[in-house]
Formats: structure tokens, C-alpha cells, sequence
């Protein structure tokens, strides 16, 4: 069985382009949040939302424009600071045996819901020639493959706010058992669309705006934490076996050792600590780490009152008297949630911790229900950290948990 | 109207050539067009101008052809 090593990240999301900058943004606790800037804000409940407003990369050709929505745009970005940084390039041998693993929730929400207004509103009689091919689900990962040239499996995973960590996650396996020697995993999330965000305000799980401080709305492990708040975002790793790695020189940033999965199968929506707990005892197991072995949790922290709630439970359920010595922050608090692309951008943000010995706080965390009485490193970061392994969590509607663990490489 | 100088652009746009090589004569072929980017093209122009081109499947040789239909749309759009 091989070991797997990450030899590039990139990410982009409200925070800004580049793994860099989204990590400085977390460890200031500068947020991204702020008010919704939508053509149809007014008729919406959602007020804010960690939204990309910065001008994207121009990583494709303005010929090839129709074939991209913007979930595969945003894939581009950050698939591309990956790879470059990870300074990989395969010949045609490498090729077949590299993959791309990607996750999103919904896709090309854009395009699908730019073809309905031209049907149902603008009363057209035909849609774009392009949008099946910019909306396929499989569209962001077949583009990245596509651009980087590998000939592997190209996989997609569609399981709401787990997809990316899962992407990692399975990357991982096929790596280990041998099946390639390298992966781009991660994910894209862009569906802040009008229906889109109708369909999340209809399910009344949305943060209120903070009225005096927007950019504050999300709020993890608060005692008046009330919702979520949507981002948009994409993060990618470059994953390789160390042997190939190796082989080629390649600068190692971290190790990836631990992947759990599970299923609540309780309910549909409600999360549940058993499953949350058998997802990270499962990291725990395959890395091989004792429970006093994880300095820092980026917990999933959405900031929902069961979610956060369930979070303490199951962490206090798998580490019992060690969970009070762990650091644990959420920073979807400044990155909101991007669903599809959540898994990797902050697995991503606890690489960065692990190299950077510093530990990104939980923002606006200045009135804690007294129910997440763990160390959710409360407003300031923590520097100089002896971070050995970091723990990443993310938990999904329809009941998916997944946990990552990544330690410091040791030959 | 004249939509000529708007639609060389943006075809050139599309399809990644030089604005200045484009003239009302230019064989929508020999730019590389083929009959889905001449399609996006026309979605751009509804857009642009705020006209709708309907069902029919205009035969279009050479670019002065797209900018031809679109000015009639324009000339015919209903005044708000």
C-alpha cells in the first residue's frame, strides 16, 4: 500500500484567489461574508452570502466561454494554482495512470437555470447549443482533466457538503491501493442562482443578516448563532503516492493518513453524532493516531443551532477527555459554506494551519452557547502551535459525514 | 440601425480572430464558424439588443446576414 502525499493546493472563494490568501483571510479572521449582490436581492430572504466578487483567472480561451459555467470556471482556478504549484507534469504513460476526483452539490446551476429564464420567461423557443455540456455534473472535473491532460478515471461526487472531502478522501484510496499514482481531487460549488437561493431561504436554515455587521452573519458555536450562510468557492489538492513523488523530486507539503466515512441513515436532514463520531473514529483508525494525536479540528461549524451542537457531541463522543485539549475552529464564519467545494477549501485551510503551526479562529465567536464548551479558539489565532496532525470535518444534508486527517511528512 | 459593427465584434469575440478582418462580406465559414457558436452568437445578440429572432433557421452566408436580420428585429421591436 502506498503513501499518499499533497504536493499542491489552491483555492478560491469569497476570501479571495489563491490557498495563501484564503489562509492569511481565516487566520485575521477577515471575512468574505457580506450582503447579497444579486439582480434579484430584493425578493429575496437571504440577505448575505460569501459570494466570489473578484474578477476570475482568464484560464480559458473567450472561444471556449459557452462551454463553462461558472462552478466549472471557479474548478479552473483553483485546480490550476494546484497543479502549478505541485510543478507536476505527466507524459503519456503518467497520464493513464492519473485521475481527477471532484465534488460538487449541484453542478452548472447557472447555465440550468439561464436556459429556464430563456424558456419560461423570455419565452424563446430554444437554449443555448452549449448548456448540456456546461451544466453535465460532470462538466468542472471533465474540463480539469481535460486541461491537464489525464487519461484516469474522471470522477464526480455529488454528496451535498461532503462531495469535495469525499473526492479527497476516495483520491486517497485509489492512490494507496495502487489504482493511479496521482490525483487532482477537490471541488466547486457556485449556485447562488435566484431559484437556488429561494430553495434555501424555503428551508429556513439561512443566517439572519447581522443588520449592524453583515460580513458577521455566520456564527459557529455561538449562543445566537442562527443559519447558515452560502458561498461560492473551488479548492483543489494535487495528491500523489510517495513513491512517485519521490521519483520526481516533488517538494512534499503534508500527508494525508486518515479518510472516515459513514451514514447516519436517521434522518434526511438532522444531524446525527453517532455518525459524525464513526467518521472520525475511522480517520483516527487508518492514520493510525492515538486520540491525543490531533492538535486542531476545522470542524464543519455551519453555524446551524443542531448542527453546531452535534458537532461538540460527537467530537466529545470520539475523544472523551482529550476533546477539551483540542484546538477546534470553523472558518466557514469568514468563507461561508460552499456546500460542494467545503470539504477541500477547508481541508485545505488545516494544511496550512499544519505547515504554518498557526491555528485560524472560530470569528465572531464572542458570546459562546455554553453547550460548545470545547476550545473553538475564540476570535484571535493561536501562533507558534506544535501542530502534528490536523483533522478536518464535514457533515451533509441527506446524512454523509467525512473526516480527514493530514500529518506533518516524515520520511 | 446598424448592427454590423457590434455583431464583427462580438463574432470575434466568439471565435477568437482579429475584429478588423471581419467585413459585411466575410464567409461565416472561413472564420471558423460553425452552426452552434453562430447559434451562441445569436443568444449574445438577443441579449445585447433586446430582440428575440424566433423560430426560423435563417440562412446565413456571410456576416452581413446576422447583422441584416438583427437590424430588421430592431427596426420592427416594439417601441416601450
Amino acid at each position: 500500500m502506498e503513501r499518499v502525499v499533497i504536493t499542491g493546493f489552491g483555492a478560491i472563494s469569497a476570501l479571495g484567489l489563491g490557498a495563501d490568501v484564503n489562509f492569511k483571510a481565516a487566520l485575521s479572521g477577515t471575512s468574505g461574508i457580506g450582503r447579497l449582490q444579486h439582480p434579484y436581492a430584493e425578493q429575496l430572504s437571504c440577505g448575505v452570502a460569501a459570494q466570489v466578487l473578484a474578477p476570475l483567472p482568464e484560464l480559458i480561451a473567450k472561444t471556449e466561454a459557452a462551454l463553462f459555467d461558472r462552478v466549472s470556471l471557479l474548478a479552473l482556478a483553483a485546480a490550476n494554482e494546484a497543479y502549478t504549484q505541485s510543478g507536476l507534469s505527466v507524459d503519456a504513460e503518467q497520464a493513464t495512470r492519473s485521475s481527477v476526483f471532484w465534488g460538487t452539490g449541484m453542478g452548472g446551476a447557472h447555465t440550468v437555470e439561464a436556459a429556464y429564464e430563456d424558456l419560461f420567461v423570455k419565452n424563446k423557443r430554444r437554449v443555448r447549443p452549449m448548456s448540456v455540456i456546461a451544466s453535465m455534473n460532470n462538466a468542472a472535473a471533465a474540463q480539469i482533466a481535460l486541461k491537464v491532460g489525464f487519461g484516469g478515471a474522471v470522477t464526480t461526487y455529488s454528496s451535498a457538503c461532503v462531495s469535495s472531502a469525499q473526492a479527497i478522501g476516495e483520491a486517497c484510496r485509489a492512490i494507496r491501493h495502487g489504482y493511479v499514482d496521482r490525483a487532482i481531487a477537490g471541488g466547486s460549488e457556485a449556485l447562488l442562482t435566484y431559484a437556488v437561493l429561494s430553495a434555501w431561504d424555503a428551508l429556513r436554515v439561512l443566517a439572519n443578516t447581522d443588520a449592524a455587521h453583515p460580513e458577521r452573519s455566520c456564527k459557529p458555536f455561538s449562543k445566537n448563532r442562527n443559519g447558515l450562510v452560502l458561498g461560492e468557492g473551488g479548492a483543489a489538492l494535487v495528491l500523489e503516492s510517495l513513491s512517485s513523488a519521490q521519483a520526481r523530486g516533488a517538494t512534499i507539503l503534508a500527508e494525508l493518513v486518515g479518510y472516515g466515512i459513514s451514514n447516519d441513515a436517521t434522518h434526511i436532514t438532522k444531524p446525527d453524532p453517532a455518525g459524525q463520531a464513526r467518521a472520525m473514529q475511522m480517520a483516527l483508525a487508518e492514520a493510525q493516531l492515538p486520540l491525543s494525536g490531533i492538535d486542531y479540528i476545522n470542524a464543519h461549524g455551519a453555524a446551524t443551532i443542531a448542527g453546531d451542537a452535534a458537532e461538540t457531541a460527537s467530537i466529545k463522543a470520539v475523544f472523551g477527555e482529550h476533546a477539551k485539549s483540542i484546538m477546534i475552529s470553523s472558518t466557514k464564519s469568514v468563507h461561508g459554506h460552499t456546500l460542494g467545494a467545503a470539504g477541500a477549501l477547508e481541508f485545505i485551510i488545516s494544511l496550512q494551519a499544519l505547515r504554518a503551526n498557526a491555528v485560524p479562529p472560530t470569528a465572531f465567536l464572542d458570546d459562546p452557547d455554553p453547550e460548545c464548551d470545547l476550545d473553538y479558539v475564540p476570535l484571535q489565532a493561536r501562533h507558534n502551535q506544535e501542530l502534528r496532525a490536523v483533522m478536518s470535518n464535514s457533515f451533509a444534508f441527506g446524512g454523509s459525514n467525512v473526516a480527514l486527517i493530514a500529518k506533518k511528512f516524515e520520511v | 440601425m446598424k448592427s454590423f459593427a457590434t455583431v464583427a465584434k462580438m463574432l470575434a469575440e466568439r471565435l477568437g480572430v482579429e475584429p478588423d478582418t471581419i467585413t459585411p462580406d466575410t464567409k461565416l465559414e472561413s472564420l471558423g464558424a460553425d452552426s452552434l457558436s453562430v447559434i451562441e452568437l445569436i443568444f449574445d445578440l438577443e441579449d445585447t439588443f433586446g430582440v428575440k429572432m424566433g423560430d426560423e433557421r435563417p440562412t446565413l452566408v456571410v456576416v452581413q446576414d446576422i447583422a441584416d436580420i438583427v437590424d430588421a428585429l430592431v427596426a420592427n421591436k416594439p417601441q416601450s
